[in-house]
């Protein structure tokens, strides 16, 4: 009886330290919905809710794996994000969501890889997430290298010949303008100089001014500074007599961009995806603002979408299997997964999705498509530490 | 020169700014020996106040003073409901209770408003700019200056002249022995959290009309630079925190300008490196506080 007792125990045991039963997907959110990244994982978390309500609502992953959500506020703080995700390890999560900056989805490497649980980070853009966090760890966002590929190579074919570029070393994402720079003087195109600026730093005024007095002036100013320093730079580049083009990266893709009146006029961003007729992103788009009652103001609820898309893909992948193991297989050999935004590869790639890039110009205060171009592969420069 | 020109309007427009935000602590300060660093949090809430007259359609000029008053309302609220009930502890509880009123506004902007940043309708005006004898000064540059010059003198004959003002001033001096001369601490202390939310609501409208969005976290960053201007133009001295704030402003417009490229990533840094320098030969910032006498803290 006691044998009987023992060997129930463990396989009881063993039983409930399995990470979930096979009906259900258990992914556990590690994301910020307050702090500085707020603005951007808030919005993914939308979309990812819609695409889980469909998917459950039609009877789950094919008919037969429901999804459950556990869901952690991490105050877009590094050291939260380890915490919660062990927290959510703990709680047997097949999957793990990790905010959208790289930096504290990167403080959740050692559980990741330890745990063995595919990580996938929101819409972390910098290509060295996955360098850097190994098998387990992977993005949903076109890289900045990429991003920086397109935008140098537009602003070239535009017979934009010199170009100064704004960046902050504070974090991997801000300093796209690098691979910008790179690519573009692989081009054949000069840069006259560039600054480095501070995250949250309030006034532009000094560096406006240096380029200002720059002769002759740069056609292009980069940067992938995002809220509140972008409409700052802006707005004093403008307000001292610079007519640059400006090219921005995704992070500026929200209202305020949109709002900024003449100012932001003519300034052309690289971002995830765009609503032309009939597209994926249009029908998600209508489907947004029939569930919320809101238009969608930004490309990262589609964006969360889309990551719903590559995990329904992924179990698909793996037979109907939530055993994370076989569910990173499955998400590395992922192919043309068709999310809202745009068709998703991870085959073939360290984890870092091959994704379409969307150039969008401001004019009159709406999104202009300026195009898709798929960049030249042998542009591409490789993923660095800053 | 020209060059240096432009940079020092721009570092007068910033130590402008600077300057307000800090005289909007030291004001407090003076009088309760309260750091209050839910200030920040006064400027997130003016600027939500331009947010929404933008968005009902309101003309700018008139979500400006809507703006200050909605500030200096909820200055005088803040000091009701949080700080009167602590007035009489000890530094740490009034600082401690600062912190937090901070957190809590910043709570409930994330969650009645929005986590992500608001953009703010501003008026294309505010973007140009002008010609003035070769030097090309943006529009709220200007405005920046002027509105600083503005409340410093409004501030400094309120100060002299104005019963209340006298009263504020006698009262920083030394609390106790103005309430002997009957002086209503209530009146004064609460006419000191007014003022500056004054302070803290036209700081706001100026930053605002800068970045052209309002997020629940947008005030940590003015309130930490008004602290470091306060403390190093003399902590509890109106004029201190003036001198200190322009300080400031200057310290990092030129290095921003004139730092060397290899050394433009260590700005800030060794923009706090020169703030303690002068700190280690003015130990009590640059026009100490009467009330501290001449002993050395």
């Amino acid at each position: 009886m006691k044998k009987f007792l023992l060997i129930s125990t463990m396989l009881g045991a063993a039983a409930f330290s399995m990470p979930a039963a096979a009906e259900t997907l258990r992914i556990g959110l590690a994301t910020a919905q307050s702090g500085g990244l707020a603005g951007y994982d808030s919005p993914v978390v939308e979309g990812f809710h819609i695409a889980v309500d469909e998917i459950n609502t039609a009877g789950g992953i094919g008919g037969n794996v429901m999804i459950e959500l556990i869901e952690k506020d991490v105050r877009s703080d590094a050291a939260q994000t380890s915490i919660a995700a062990q927290e959510l390890v703990d709680e047997g999560v097949s999957v793990l969501i990790l905010p959208c900056d790289a930096d504290p989805a990167l403080a959740a490497i050692g559980i990741v890889s330890s745990a063995e649980i595919p990580a996938i980070s929101t819409c972390a853009s910098s290509p060295t997430l996955p360098m850097i966090g190994g098998e387990y760890m992977f993005a949903n966002f076109p890289g900045d290298n990429v991003q920086a590929t397109v935008s140098a190579s537009w602003a070239y074919e535009q017979g934009h010949t010199s170009a100064y570029i704004v960046y902050s070393p504070d974090t991997q994402y801000t300093t796209m303008p690098l691979y910008f720079s790179e690519v573009f003087e692989k081009l054949g195109g000069t840069i006259l100089g560039q600054d480095t600026h501070s995250i949250g730093q309030q006034d532009f005024s000094a560096i406006a001014t240096r380029i200002a007095a720059l002769s002759p002036q740069p056609d292009v100013i980069m940067t992938s500074s995002y809220e509140p320093d972008f409409p700052s730079m802006l707005k004093a580049l403008r307000a001292a007599g610079v007519t640059s083009q400006v090219i921005g990266s995704d992070g500026i893709d929200s209202p305020t961009t949109f709002s900024l009146g003449d100012v932001g006029e003519g300034v052309v961003f690289t971002t995830a995806g765009h609503a032309t007729e009939g597209s994926p992103l249009a029908a998600f788009n209508a489907k947004y603002e029939q569930i919320t009652g809101n238009p969608s103001e930004t490309v990262f609820n589609a964006v969360g979408y889309d990551l719903v898309k590559v995990l329904e893909a992924a179990v698909i992948a793996a037979g109907g299997s939530t055993d994370p193991k076989e569910l990173r297989d499955a998400i590395a050999n992922l192919e043309n997964v068709q999310g809202a935004t745009s068709l998703i590869t991870y085959k073939g790639t360290d984890g870092m999705p091959v994704r379409e890039v969307t150039l969008i110009r401001v004019k009159d205060g709406a999104r202009e498509l300026v195009g898709q171009p798929s960049p030249d592969a042998s542009l591409i420069p490789a993923p660095r530490m800053q | 020169m020209d060059l240096f020109l432009q940079q020092t309007v721009n570092a007068f427009a910033l130590g402008g700014t600077y300057a307000l935000l800090a005289l909007g602590l030291a004001v407090v300060f003076s009088i309760m020996g309260l750091i209050n660093f839910a200030h920040g949090e006064l400027m997130t809430i003016a600027g939500y106040v331009l947010m929404y007259c933008g968005l009902a359609g309101l003309p700018f000029l008139l979500s400006v003073p809507l703006a200050i008053s909605a500030s200096m309302v909820a200055a005088v609220l803040m000091e009701r409901i949080a700080f009167r009930p602590v007035r009489n502890s000890s530094g740490a509880t009034m600082l401690v209770t600062s912190f937090a009123v901070a957190m809590i506004l910043q709570v409930l902007f994330q969650n009645l408003i929005s986590t992500r940043s608001q953009p703010v309708l501003l008026p294309q005006l505010l973007s140009d700019s002008v010609t003035i004898g070769g030097l090309v000064i943006g529009v709220n540059k200007i405005a920046a200056i002027v509105s600083t010059l503005v409340m410093l003198v409004v501030l400094d004959r309120f100060m002299k002249h104005q019963k209340t003002g006298i009263a504020m001033r006698a009262a920083a001096e030394d609390f106790g022995v103005a309430r002997l001369m009957g002086i209503r601490a209530n009146t004064v202390i609460a006419g000191a959290f007014a003022l500056s939310g004054l302070l803290a609501g036209v700081a706001a409208v100026l930053w605002v009309s800068q970045r052209a969005s309002v997020d629940p976290l947008m005030g940590f960053m003015p309130v930490l630079k008004a602290f470091i201007a306060a403390i190093l133009g003399g902590l509890g001295s109106l004029r201190g925190a003036v001198a200190g704030g322009f300080l400031l402003g200057f310290i990092e417009i030129y290095l921003a300008a004139f730092l060397p490229h290899e050394f433009q990533e260590f700005r800030e840094p060794i923009g706090l490196g020169i703030v303690v320098l002068v700190l280690l030969f003015r130990p009590n910032g640059l026009i100490p506080s009467a009330a501290l006498k001449a002993i050395k803290v």
